[in-house]
């Protein structure tokens, strides 16, 4: 009895505190994206890209899609780095994945068209 | 005896889980307005450190995703905010916010006001004040607003229980206190805080999250 009254007492605890899995994998992009628009080298944009390329092909989060923002930001540095139609296509995709980014994505795509 | 352990750990359970106010009392509007799309605006930074500024920017955006919200690329908004001299969320913070909603399509914008910002070099202990506030774009109104003073324990461990063990982990902990761990100290603040935040439209339990509780809209806690 007394064994059922502390498993459930554990169970509750479980319950009632439970911690969430996170809904995206975000691997070290946010370090990389940082450094890089600290630093703006050659070599941190490399690094943030390759974060980029790992946050998009391999999401292990809750929702298995690439998170809000990843592909908009990936998609803008390679039209920078002269990618133009992949980078493109990335912020379609952005556009496509998320709605609700419509205006500024819209904006962004016009801006880099000219 | 074990009765007094049952009855020590249920109360334990009742005080640390202890449902003081539910999310839906404590930010109805979250859930009048249900945002969608956030733009996070450079933090307001009443401290000395010119950097935390800069530091903590970044950090608002992947805790905001998690909470289930659309957050625009803080990179690139930045790039929008500097050419239009918007640099500056000072101008913004009780201003109109319709043009955020008119050229980004952000239903709200996540303001943070910096008030205190410490690290100790020898504990690997930084210490961050900072206050969010959620508006909206629609009505101007707050819809939700915490502040949290955070102490993030940045140290490494190494393992080691010898002198040399002690003197490594010093020494790694100055390394990651100088780098980019104030990132991750500001990200942790970040998720410590917004913990009660009713989740977005991504998120696993959006509108289903009314009656969990909601914490205080002061919090002070250390974090590892």
């Amino acid at each position: 009895m007394k064994k059922i009254v502390i498993s459930a007492i554990c169970v509750m605890a479980l319950v009632s505190c439970e911690t969430q899995q996170s809904l995206y994998s975000w691997y070290d992009s946010e370090d990389a994206t940082y450094t890089y628009t600290k630093r703006g080298t050659e070599e941190t944009l490399t690094k943030a890209m390759a974060q980029y390329e790992k946050v998009i092909n391999k999401q292990k989060g809750l929702r298995k899609v690439v998170p809000p923002g990843v592909n908009a930001e990936y998609g803008y540095l390679l039209c920078k780095a002269g990618k133009k139609e992949e980078g493109l296509a990335l912020l379609r995709a952005e556009i496509k994945a998320y709605p609700e980014s419509e205006k500024f994505i819209s904006r962004i795509i016009k801006q880099l068209e000219k | 005896m074990k009765k007094y352990i049952i009855l020590g750990l249920v109360t334990l359970l009742m005080s640390s889980c202890a449902e003081q106010i539910t999310r839906v009392a404590q930010y109805p509007k979250m859930y009048e307005e249900k945002p969608v799309a956030i733009a996070v605006m450079p933090p307001i930074n009443q401290t000395n450190h010119v950097e935390a500024k800069d530091y903590f920017y970044t950090t608002l955006y992947a805790p905001l995703c998690e909470k289930g919200y659309y957050v625009y690329s803080p990179m690139m908004t930045m790039e929008m905010f500097q050419s239009e001299s918007a640099y500056d969320a000072e101008q913004f913070i009780e201003a109109d916010l319709s043009q955020f909603r008119n050229v980004l399509g952000a239903d709200a914008a996540m303001f943070t006001i910096i008030k205190s910002w410490s690290r100790s070099k020898i504990g690997g202990k930084l210490t961050a004040g900072v206050e969010y506030i959620l508006r909206s774009t629609k009505t101007g109104e707050t819809l939700y607003r915490r502040e949290g003073l955070i102490s993030v324990d940045t140290s490494v461990n190494s393992g080691g229980s010898s002198l040399f063990g002690a003197l490594v982990d010093l020494a790694a902990t100055a390394i990651s206190t100088a780098a980019t761990d104030k990132v991750v100290a500001g990200r942790r603040c970040t998720v410590f805080v917004l913990s009660d935040m009713p989740e977005g439209k991504y998120g696993m339990l959006y509108d289903k999250d009314q009656q969990k509780p909601a914490g205080k809209s002061y919090v002070k806690a250390t974090v590892k």
